[in-house]
């Protein structure tokens, strides 16, 4: 019974990532293929190669500005579901609302909302007599326009697997607490965040997964979209796998992209390890 | 009553839906299972062609067409992994300008149309257009021209008349016959008027006269990257990047949504427009601004600016009914037609020396004789070298240009960082 898995896993899995390790050792141009093997040529170059490690910067900046907000917010979302709100069904559905409209549409809506000339948060902002801010061209700018797309599109995603576990965990626990006299604050830190602690682990290494892989948001972002592939003029918010797609799909070095996928599937291995770690150490410390 | 009528309709069409899957299905996995050859057309923006292809089919019967668009960014890409996988492309394939010296690498995953004859409508086209689209010394055919894209400069009326500039077109066009000209103008119009930006992108104004000159960023000789030595290049860079200094552009991204709603705006009073642009300004523009946008010609004389090639991808299994669908939609006589009805340039002398096409105006563009500016400009064209390497080369200078217009980067320092990073990417 086993079986049909390991074969699934293997056309779909481990084949195109083999592909791609052998294809990275190869100076392998997108139309006309092999041009001949040439090592770890491409990941020494990789190495020295200011673009991928400023790409890298941008990637490991919008992670955190993205994926530490939402987890947070996530939580505080989740206990607010998790008490006897009227119409509990309405917001529990609505908070995963953002998380079921398309990418590319939110993406559109947040562009329109962070342009420069005519957009509303800078209309806002001239409201209260700030500067308008040019969202593009700004390294923070840019990260934190980015970021509050994938904090807005993935808070809820993650507030109703926090819920899910919560509502496990032993009401009496609660009760009890509350008879000690012990604060809300004091029982969320204590009972509900070491209670869902693997659920927590979970979402950590999601979100890192989905973090380091960053594309749609900022490539969408980008006036220039697919066109240059660069994440504005001066690669203020390229990430990765933007990076992996101007070199492989723009500039057609199928080899160097390759060579970018395997760095980043090993640094995403690492940093999930670290999250792993860190998470795990935050979460039994209450 | 209602209920069961409710339910009736419901399983009715839910019946209705299986058939036509099934029928989908039977049609796609078999094939031409109705004995017509099925022919895809793949293109980007407006090609025009969309009343030709029902032309052609009604003339056929045994042809079926389908036309697919996507964005231009897009069909490149999309092409270029198509090929690299061997499936998934159309029979006929649209290429830019821009992007044909990168595929010419690639010829062998192209038809050569010459096995299908196409050596001999080569007196058709302007000899530059017919040899952007062959390679081999001519021997290989790798696509017939389409449209061409000579220069003219469009400009806003009302905004020309509020800061005291002359608004007829003649008058207008000999404002700046050179762009040290232009620049001046650009001057006296932000004097008259600061807060309404002269021109929406620098990097437009540096395409235009970048295409002006015989080589750009490569050598003709043998391909090699000259954007460093080459005068040109610089000085095109720096002319440019003056009017970003001096906060006279938009700093948009030319096309973009951005771009579209200054447009809208009436924020900026002059662009580059080619042939095919004209439909560009007009969707974005609106309406409303029908009669406000007028075409002058454009300084330093004709250029080119983009037009498009048709070739067939070697997977077709039609290579011989594909290249004869591209052999008429490229004909002269077709070629007229389209530039009446989209305003795309013809790249055929027969056709834009034809009385029709350069008597043709444009009423959005306050009845501009687009014909006779568009077909002047294209007599004194001279077309740029383009090297292989150009669309990898290219938006390295353009985000040069932007750090520029932002403010982030001083115009030498900039260019400096454009040629360090483009000898990167041309090696």
């Amino acid at each position: 019974m086993i079986a049909p898995f390991f074969v699934v896993f293997g056309v779909f899995g481990l084949y195109p990532l083999l592909h791609t390790a052998w294809v990275s050792l190869h100076d392998w141009q997108l139309i006309d293929g092999d041009q001949g093997f040439t090592g770890l040529a491409n990941y020494a170059e990789l190495l020295s190669d200011g673009h991928f490690w400023n790409a890298l910067g941008n990637t490991v900046s919008l992670f955190l500005l993205s994926t530490i907000p939402q987890l947070f917010a996530a939580l505080g979302l989740a206990t607010l579901l998790d008490r006897g709100l009227r119409g509990r069904a309405f917001w529990r559905a609505g908070v995963l609302l953002p998380n079921v409209i398309s990418v590319a549409a939110v993406a559109l809506v947040f562009a329109q909302l962070f342009g420069r000339d005519f957009g509303v948060v800078n209309a806002l902002l001239g409201v209260v007599g700030v500067d308008p801010v040019d969202w593009r061209a700004e390294t923070w700018a840019s990260h934190l326009a980015i970021s509050s797309m994938v904090v807005w599109r993935w808070t809820g995603y993650n507030a109703l697997i926090y819920l899910a576990a919560m509502q496990s965990v032993p009401k009496d626990m609660y009760e009890s607490a509350m008879l000690d006299g012990a604060s809300r604050l004091r029982v969320f830190w204590s009972i509900t965040v070491p209670s869902i602690r693997p659920t927590i682990l979970f979402t950590v290494i999601v979100s890192t997964i989905g973090g380091m892989q960053l594309f749609v948001e900022p490539q969408l972002f980008d006036p220039g979209g697919t066109a240059t592939g660069t994440g504005g003029d001066d690669r203020q918010f390229q990430t990765l796998v933007m990076y992996l797609y101007e070199k492989g799909f723009r500039l057609f070095d199928a080899g160097y992209s390759s060579a970018i996928a395997w760095v980043l599937f090993l640094v995403i291995l690492v940093v999930a390890v670290v999250n792993f770690a860190v998470a795990r150490r935050i979460a039994s410390k209450g | 009553m209602s209920r069961t009528l409710g339910g009736r309709a419901t399983s009715i069409t839910a019946v209705a839906l299986a058939a036509t899957l099934v029928a989908a299905c039977g049609g796609g996995g078999g094939g031409a299972g109705d004995g017509k050859i099925k022919l895809s057309i793949g293109i980007f923006s407006d090609f025009g062609y969309t009343t030709l292809i029902k032309e052609y089919q009604a003339a056929h019967p045994d042809i079926e067409i389908e036309q697919r668009t996507v964005k231009m960014e897009q069909h490149h890409t999309q092409l270029a992994t198509q090929l690299a996988g061997g499936r998934g492309a159309a029979d006929i394939v649209a290429i830019e300008e821009g992007n044909i010296a990168q595929f010419r690498q690639s010829k062998d995953k192209f038809v050569n149309l010459a096995d299908h004859g196409a050596k001999e409508l080569e007196g058709q086209w302007a000899a530059w257009k017919w040899n952007q689209g062959t390679t081999d010394g001519g021997n290989f055919v790798l696509g017939l021209g389409t449209d061409m894209g000579s220069l003219a400069l469009c400009y806003r009326r009302d905004l020309f008349e509020a800061a005291g500039l002359p608004t007829d077109r003649d008058a207008v066009g000999e404002l700046w016959p050179t762009w040290d000209e232009y620049l001046k103008v650009a001057d006296t119009f932000t004097r008259a008027t600061p807060d309404v930006k002269f021109v929406d992108t620098a990097q437009n104004v540096y395409k235009a006269i970048l295409d002006q000159t015989e080589e750009g960023y490569f050598a003709k000789a043998d391909d090699s990257f000259i954007g460093g030595e080459n005068d040109k290049v610089e000085q095109a860079f720096t002319l440019a990047a003056s009017l970003g200094e001096k906060k006279q552009t938009g700093a948009l991204a030319p096309f973009s949504q951005d771009w579209n709603v200054a447009l809208k705006q009436a924020s900026f009073a002059t662009t580059t427009c080619p042939a095919w642009a004209l439909a560009l300004i007009k969707a974005g523009a609106g309406d409303e601004a029908a009669g406000k946008w007028d075409v002058a010609a454009a300084p330093g004389g004709g250029g080119n600016w983009g037009g498009s090639f048709l070739a067939v991808p070697k997977q077709t299994e039609h290579p011989g009914e594909a290249y004869e669908l591209a052999k008429w939609l490229t004909a002269p006589e077709q070629q007229k037609r389209i530039f009446k009805e989209t305003g795309n340039l013809p790249s055929e002398p027969a056709a834009y020396q034809d009385p029709e096409v350069t008597a043709t105006t444009n009423e959005y563009f306050n009845g501009a004789p687009v014909g006779k500016i568009f077909g002047n400009s294209a007599e004194s064209l001279k077309p740029t070298y383009r090297g292989t390497k150009d669309a990898k080369v290219t938006p390295v200078f353009n985000n040069a240009l932007s750090r520029v217009e932002t403010g982030k980067q001083s115009t030498s320092d900039a260019f400096d960082e454009a040629v360090r990073e483009a000898r990167d990417a041309a090696k």
